[in-house]
Order: structure tokens, then C-alpha cells, then sequence
């Protein structure tokens, strides 16, 4: 660790290796933490979290009872321990609550004043911060399992949703309507993302064990389907041939750059895809086990190398190397299932919701202090420490 | 997760050259793990299959995931699958009662004993003739008709006889697995062993055993293959999970 500090110092090492190295040290430090809590105001599993990306300030959680709660991660104690505060709850007594259960949030990826929820009681709602009232309400005919707005789109404002019937849709923020649906699924649509790096790609996850990846400008179908044999027909049984999973897949993730898919599928298997050519890389991550019947929500680590990528499984977070599909460890800590996590890129930490109604922090370990500078420092002098067999235990101070 | 060493990320670890570190005395255990030499892994644990179960009709089979039991990177494992294939000494067959589970054999093995089970039989000019062209250049696991007649020029009643033969299995209408004649058996006592073995675990108490344990005790008449090759077996397919502990590895069922 000094060699980096002191190669950075000297301009021999690119500022960035000295981040990554930390980032990654902290990443596989993760654990939970006594200082650090997470109000608990739902009385419902927890279904979704989003942090917001600008300031990395405010997390929002939507619940099996329809409740939506915005918390302040910010720790201005200048104490350790510190419980993260609800800020604003739109809690069942609300008259613009959700009927049924929140199955996505999402903050408005350019600043915290919005926000869209979409729920099982087949409407998506986009919520004012400041009156927590509903700004628009869209409905639909089947239960949304998901939406999606791009996080760097600037020459449109789509969102897409997943529901319960096969098509996508996509609503127009600026103008309050359904402006496209893409056909192409035969299944539930059970998530959706964009992509980080070009604000036209999305990508869809169904029931019918595919996955389609979009660009929203083309009119005609897909652009391709995410096939788990890679074209290689021989490998699987005729029915499976073009199939991303053996069964649902519910669970997408682009990785920060945008470069390679992940996607998980109740075949207790997870994949990681190039995105640009839609190739199944075969990086093999063993079983991951996997029963969500609705979406899964899966994370990437950022900056660190090598990434990683974390995967609530049963009730506790698996966290894999992303491209050696190496496991790296089990965060085990949830009493029940674990159904989201959010990776908080600027501290490393990491926030997972469950059935338990719990939220908990992933904190990095901090390094201990040395055992030395306690010494000198109870001391007062500028001497090192003195081996116990050498100390003068006999002689009197008034020599 | 309490962790008496934390983790550390490759960057951090000092790589001290050790020098003489690489001669082993004595005989390498196959539970543990070398460098990565899939070739070397397979030709152990071929030693394990029964030959004398079948009257020496069987190649030796290896399952995919038994490699797996004993190397931990699985993606470097199935790379070096994939170039042992391209480069045609070793063959991959679907074996159909699990949608992952894949035999491994020696093209060598297997053409010897397929030509050898083919003596004096009708069908083995077009046995013959199907290793010949097809194997060394074709390296799928399932062949659909048009390419059989239009590719390989075979006849209609050429795929009938290699199918009699059993180096064709039915996939479905117009497509074929390459298989191994005879393997109905194979397969009938792998499922039946793995079971028995699964079941000795589970009515273990607290549904764990050493695995060292387990490797020394006796075995019902259900299990007709040796136990290490279902240890491998259940451990590579995820059916145990494999916990290392002070007294060595303990398998422990795992029930969803």
C-alpha cells in the first residue's frame, strides 16, 4: 500500500491505479457494520433500492406493501454510529400510495426532484420529491415487474417497462404517453435495462427464457437475441436452440462501461455477454442459485479491479469476480430471501433489501491501527516502541 | 462474514519466487489441485471408471463436471476443453439425461472401441466410414440431416445403420447425438449410484460427512462404479456443497 502512495507521489504510477487498488481492497473487505444502520420503516419485504447517481446521497426503497421511503445516507454526525434516516415516506396512508406491492423504483437520472415507481397494481407512477405527489400516472393491462429509464439518455426521455404481457413498452416523460411497444417476446417481460454507454440500446429479459437486445430508433424487431450456445445448435435440445437460459431469466446487469451483459436465469446459472456482438462468453460462475419468480436485481461493482459483481442468492449476497467467475465470498447476514442490492460506487459499500424488511450496509473494514502508534501515543514521545524485554521495570523514576 | 485473514486482492500479494517448489514426492492425490492440467486431470480420473463392468465394451467416460470437483476456475477448465477438442483428441457427447451433464472420452479410446464392438458385423463399413470423414472434422454434438446428406454424403440408409449401430442417438425428427453404443447401461448405473451416494449423505446426521469418510465406506449393490467417481460426480454438479474444515472436507447436502 505505501508503494502505491509513494509511486503516485512520484508521478511513477497513474493516479487511477492507486483508486483501484483501494477500490478493489475495500470491495473485498465488505462487511457488516455496527455503526452503521438503516432505518426501518417498512413492514414488507423490500423489493427494490436505487441510490441516486449524482450526489450518491439519497437511496429510495419500494416495498411489498406498496410504500416508498427516501433515505439520507449522509453521515453529518461526526459520530461512527450512525442510522441512516428516513427523509419522506409515502406510506399507506397516502391517498396516491400503490394498491399492491412496488416492484422498481428509480430516481430521475439527472437530479433527485423525481422519481418513477411501478407497481404490481399495473400502473407506473412518477412522483414529485418535494409534495410526494404523483406527477403522472401510466397505466397498463398487466403487472409491471419493471422499468427503466437511461441513465445518460439526453436526446430522449424514454422509459421502458416490462409487464405482464409480451410486449415493451415505452413512455414518453416529455409527453406523458406510450409513444412505441416492441414485439418480439412470446413471455412476461421481467426486466429491462438500458444501456450506459449508447442511449438507444435496451435490453430485455423474459419468461420465455430469452433475451432481446434493442435499439429503440429501428423500427422492425431486435436487434438480436442472446444465445447461450453461441449458434453452436448442436449443443442443446431443439427446443432450447437461441435461448439466453434453460428457464426465466430474470435478472439483467450491464456492467459500467457498458461493454458485457450479465443475466441470470432460474436455471441457476448466470452469463456474461459482450454486448456488442451478443456472444456468450463462457465465463463459468457454477451455480447460482435462483427461484425469484419476478426480477432479480443484480449489481456491478465500479472502478475496481478486478470487478465484481454481486447477486443476492437465497438469503444471502454472493459476490463473483466478473470475468474469471471466481466466488469471491457469501455476505451472509439477511434472515430471509435477499431480493436487491445497490452497489454505492463512491464509498464501496453496498445496501440489500429483503424479506426480512431489513436493509443492511455492507461497510469496508477499516484498517485497524497499529498497536505502535497507540504506544507513542498514550506517551507522548517520539521514541519507538520498546521491546517489554528491554523496559527498565526496576529502576526508580527518581534516578 | 466473520474472516480471521481478510481478503486480498492480487495486487497487494508479494509474488516471492520459491525455487524447487515444483518437484511432488510421492503420489499427487487427485483431490488436489495442481497447475491447471486438464489433460493430466482426465487421464486420472479415467483411471476410476469400471472397465470390467462392461466387459471392456465402454471406452472410459469422464463427466464434464467431475472436473470441476477438483479445479476451482471452471472458465479455465472449459478452455482448455474446448482447445483439447478443436485440436481432436478428446470428444464430447450429450448424454440426455441432464440438459448439462456431458461425457468426456479419448477419440483415440472411443474409435477403438467402437471398431471393435463393429467386428464382423454388417454396419461396419458405414461405421468405418463415419469416423473416418465425420469425426475429425465435424466437432458438434449433434448432426441434423441435411448436413448428414448433403456435407458427408451420407445415404438415408446409412444413418438407419449407424443409428443401429448406436453412434447416432434420435434427438429428434431429422437430427441425431453422437453417442456411445452401449452407454444405455452406463447411464442407467451412474443415475442409480448417484442416487445411492445421495442418499447415504442425506441420512448422515446433521445430513454432512467427511468426505475421506465417505470415500472408506462400504457400498450397497446400487452402487456399481467405484465411490470416488460419484464423489466427484456430486461434488462437481453442485449436488453437495464441499466445506473445508479442520478435520479435512466435509460434503453437506444442500436442499432447496
Amino acid at each position: 500500500m505505501l508503494g502505491f502512495l509513494t509511486a503516485r507521489q512520484a508521478g511513477l504510477d497513474d493516479p487511477l491505479r492507486l483508486r483501484r487498488a483501494e477500490s478493489t481492497r475495500r470491495v473485498l473487505n465488505l462487511e457488516l457494520n455496527h455503526d452503521r444502520d438503516v432505518d426501518r420503516i417498512h413492514n414488507n419485504g423490500i423489493n427494490t433500492i436505487d441510490i441516486e447517481v449524482i450526489e450518491g446521497r439519497y437511496m429510495l426503497s419500494g416495498g411489498a406493501d406498496g410504500v416508498i421511503v427516501v433515505y439520507d445516507l449522509e453521515n453529518n454526525s461526526r459520530k461512527p454510529q450512525y442510522t441512516c434516516k428516513a427523509v419522506c415516506t409515502v406510506g399507506r396512508s397516502s391517498q396516491y400510495v400503490h394498491r399492491f406491492s412496488v416492484e422498481t423504483v428509480q430516481w430521475y437520472p439527472h437530479d433527485t426532484g423525481m422519481f418513477v415507481s411501478s407497481s404490481f397494481d399495473k400502473t407506473m407512477k412518477v412522483w414529485d420529491t418535494e409534495t410526494l405527489k404523483p406527477a403522472e400516472v401510466f397505466q397498463f393491462e398487466g403487472n409491471v415487474y419493471c422499468h427503466h429509464m437511461s441513465p445518460i439518455a439526453r436526446k430522449h426521455s424514454l422509459i421502458a417497462v416490462g409487464t405482464k404481457d409480451q410486449k415493451v413498452q415505452l413512455c414518453d416523460l416529455k409527453s406523458g404517453s406510450r409513444i412505441q411497444v416492441l414485439q418480439g417476446h412470446r413471455g412476461e417481460v421481467l426486466s429491462v435495462r438500458w444501456s450506459p454507454r449508447y442511449e438507444h440500446i435496451l435490453a430485455t429479459a423474459s419468461t420465455d427464457s430469452r433475451v432481446l437486445v434493442w435499439d429503440v430508433r429501428r423500427a422492425s424487431g431486435s436487434l438480436f437475441s442472446l444465445d447461450q450456445h453461441n449458434g453452436d445448435k448442436s449443443k442443446a435440445s431443439s427446443e432450447a436452440v437461441n435461448t439466453a437460459h434453460n428457464g426465466r431469466v430474470n435478472g439483467l446487469c450491464f456492467t459500467v462501461d457498458g461493454l458485457y451483459l450479465l443475466t441470470t436465469g432460474t436455471d441457476d446459472r448466470m452469463r456474461l455477454w459482450n454486448s456488442a456482438n451478443g456472444k456468450n462468453t463462457l465465463v463459468n460462475y457454477g451455480k447460482v442459485s435462483n427461484e425469484s419468480r419476478k426480477g432479480l436485481k443484480i449489481t456491478v461493482s465500479r472502478s475496481c479491479s478486478p470487478e465484481f459483481v454481486f447477486v443476492p442468492c437465497g438469503s444471502s449476497v454472493a459476490v463473483y469476480t466478473l470475468h474469471t467467475g471466481e466466488l469471491v465470498t457469501m455476505l451472509r447476514g439477511h434472515y430471509n430471501n435477499v431480493d436487491c442490492c445497490q452497489f454505492h460506487p463512491d464509498y464501496q459499500e453496498l445496501y440489500s433489501g429483503g424479506k426480512d424488511c431489513n436493509i443492511l450496509a455492507w461497510v469496508p473494514v477499516v484498517r485497524p491501527p497499529d498497536v505502535e502508534e497507540e504506544g507513542t501515543a498514550a506517551k507522548g514521545g517520539s521514541q519507538a516502541t520498546v521491546n517489554p524485554a528491554f523496559e527498565d521495570a526496576w529502576s526508580s523514576d527518581e534516578d | 462474514m466473520n474472516r480471521k485473514r481478510a481478503l486480498i486482492s492480487d495486487t497487494f500479494k508479494v509474488n516471492k519466487r520459491r525455487v524447487g517448489n515444483e518437484k511432488q514426492f510421492g503420489a499427487v492425490n487427485i483431490g488436489e489441485a495442481g497447475p491447471l492440467d486438464v489433460k493430466a486431470t482426465l487421464q486420472d480420473l479415467m483411471t476410476l471408471f469400471p472397465r470390467k463392468l462392461f466387459n471392456d465394451a465402454l471406452p472410459q467416460i469422464v463427466l464434464k463436471h467431475q472436473l470441476y470437483s477438483i479445479h476451482n476456475d471452471r472458465t479455465q477448465v472449459d478452455r482448455q476443453l474446448s482447445d483439447l477438442r478443436e485440436q481432436g483428441e478428446l470428444l464430447m457427447f450429450q448424454l440426455g439425461f441432464d440438459a448439462e451433464a456431458f461425457g468426456l472420452v479419448f477419440a483415440a479410446d472411443y474409435k477403438a472401441k467402437v471398431l471393435a464392438g463393429e467386428e464382423g458385423r454388417g454396419t461396419r463399413g458405414t461405421v468405418d466410414k463415419f469416423l473416418e470423414k465425420v469425426l475429425p472434422s465435424c466437432k458438434d454434438l449433434s448432426f441434423n440431416k441435411e448436413k448428414m446428406l448433403k456435407e458427408f454424403l451420407f445415404t438415408d440408409s446409412e444413418i438407419t445403420q449407424l443409428v443401429k449401430s448406436g453412434v447416432l442417438t434420435v434427438r429428434d425428427a431429422g437430427s441425431w447425438w453422437l453417442s456411445i453404443p452401449n452407454s444405455g447401461r452406463f447411464t442407467k448405473y451412474l443415475i442409480q449410484g448417484r442416487k445411492a451416494v445421495l442418499g447415504m449423505v442425506k441420512k448422515s446426521k446433521y445430513n454432512e460427512v467427511l468426505k475421506a469418510e465417505l470415500e472408506e465406506r462400504q457400498t450397497n449393490s446400487q452402487v456399481k462404479f467405484q465411490i470416488k467417481y460419484h464423489i466427484h460426480d456430486i461434488i462437481g454438479a453442485e449436488l453437495v456443497e464441499c466445506i473445508p474444515t479442520t478435520s479435512g472436507t466435509v460434503l453437506r447436502c444442500v436442499d432447496y
